[in-house]
């Protein structure tokens, strides 16, 4: 998660508004996963990532769309509604935002114990994360169906 | 936000929004951030925000980038000219990055790969006419988005364009995300068409969205200084992309 004091004053000024309406909403159960060396991992992207095929986000979409592992880089595009973070970076390297490639990586290492088949991408910029609490239950769901033990939430 | 959350374990990390692993092309110091986070796993007790103090490698290259295209002086011609004369500029470099690369960010509109000059031209003609509601009719595209949303993302096409022109050029440095903001507001008419488009937003006030539209085409700071959304933001919550 990113630094207010690494954003522009105005943006800083914003979130810090919108932090102090927004409501409470967790913690939530303590869980405790396997051995990291053990786990497999699924990414959750909030930065309105989907494949080209896939319908767009929107304003206020709480709805996500699926990325199969094997998703291609150049089948990748993002349609998050904000104009305040840096899209060049996921131009150059995809895997700064959506980092597969990286999780392939610690997985040959042994260093993870594998890969998820499938990851989630949402569109974060939502007032009321509470809001995604049906979806973010519903993905769980398919998670645990997946055998994923640890999901790698990485917001924009 | 994470504190308001209280996820069970975050990593609160010194990088810009849009590089949450830090570093492009560098996979140990991408992996690095993900070790971070995953030993939380080991360590962590109870809902724990840890600081990752490491900064990004090659943090400071783009102190002081510009871009070297010298985009011309401002002409008398029309608009959609002249932003169709910065894309020509620009169209080179943009082809490069794609052929580096082999792959685009253009065309979540729903524009084609081929299709910018027939953006540009549709973008510069509502910012001329401060026409907001209408859809522009183009051939051979076929939206993705409705009116008004569609502008914020002609505008994000257009970017994108610029953006992957930048990225082929050559130079030590590379620009950020104000470097590219500065630029783009302050040297292109692309930004004068984006604020000229912001302005008809804000005529067409009355029409739903219109402000909050404004506020996601034009960075926080770029708008008159200062923010592009409305003091009261209405939200719309839980709504769909339109159908094909």
């Amino acid at each position: 998660m990113v630094r207010l004091s690494d954003l522009h004053p105005v943006e800083a000024e914003h979130l810090l508004k919108r932090a102090k309406d927004m409501p409470a909403v967790g913690p939530g159960d303590w869980v405790t996963p396997p051995s990291v060396e053990e786990a497999t991992v699924a990414i959750v992207s909030t930065a309105g990532l989907h494949r080209r095929i896939d319908p767009p986000f929107t304003v206020g979409s709480l709805d996500y769309r699926l990325i199969p592992g094997d998703t291609q880089f150049d089948d990748l595009v993002l349609s998050h509604i904000s104009a305040n973070f840096d899209r060049s970076a996921f131009g150059e390297d995809p895997n700064i935002v959506f980092p597969i490639e990286r999780l392939r990586d610690l997985a040959s290492s042994g260093e993870i114990g594998g890969v998820a088949r499938w990851h989630y991408s949402f569109m974060g910029a939502m007032p009321d994360p509470s809001q995604f609490e049906q979806a973010g239950e519903e993905i769980g769901r398919l998670m645990a169906n997946d055998g994923v033990d640890i999901a790698f939430l990485v917001p924009i | 936000m994470s504190e308001a959350v209280v996820p069970p374990r975050a990593l609160w990390v010194p990088f810009p929004l849009g590089r949450p692993l830090g570093a492009v092309d560098d996979s140990e110091f991408q992996k690095n951030v993900m070790r971070a986070a995953f030993s939380l796993l080991d360590t962590a007790i109870k809902p724990t925000i840890e600081d990752y103090e490491i900064k990004a490698p090659h943090d400071d290259l783009n102190e002081n980038w510009s871009c070297p295209l010298n985009l011309g002086p401002a002409s008398s011609d029309a608009l959609s000219e002249r932003l169709l004369a910065e894309v020509a500029m620009l169209r080179p470099w943009a082809i490069e990055t794609r052929h580096q690369r082999g792959r685009t960010l253009f065309g979540v509109t729903g524009a084609g790969e081929d299709q910018i000059d027939d953006l540009a031209r549709a973008f510069a003609s509502i910012a001329d006419a401060g026409d907001v509601i209408s859809e522009p009719v183009v051939d051979g595209i076929s939206w993705a988005f409705e009116m008004p949303l569609l502008l914020r993302h002609m505008a994000d096409d257009l970017r994108t364009f610029y953006h992957e022109a930048i990225a082929a050029q050559p130079g030590d440095s590379s620009p950020d995300h104000d470097d590219l903001n500065r630029w783009i507001f302050s040297e292109t008419v692309l930004g004068e068409t984006l604020l000229l488009v912001a302005d008809g937003l804000t005529e067409a006030s009355d029409m739903p969205m219109a402000e909050l539209v404004r506020g996601l085409l034009i960075p926080e700071g770029h708008y008159n200084g200062g923010s592009a959304f409305p003091e009261q933001v209405d939200f719309p919550i839980g709504q769909q992309a339109p159908a094909d």
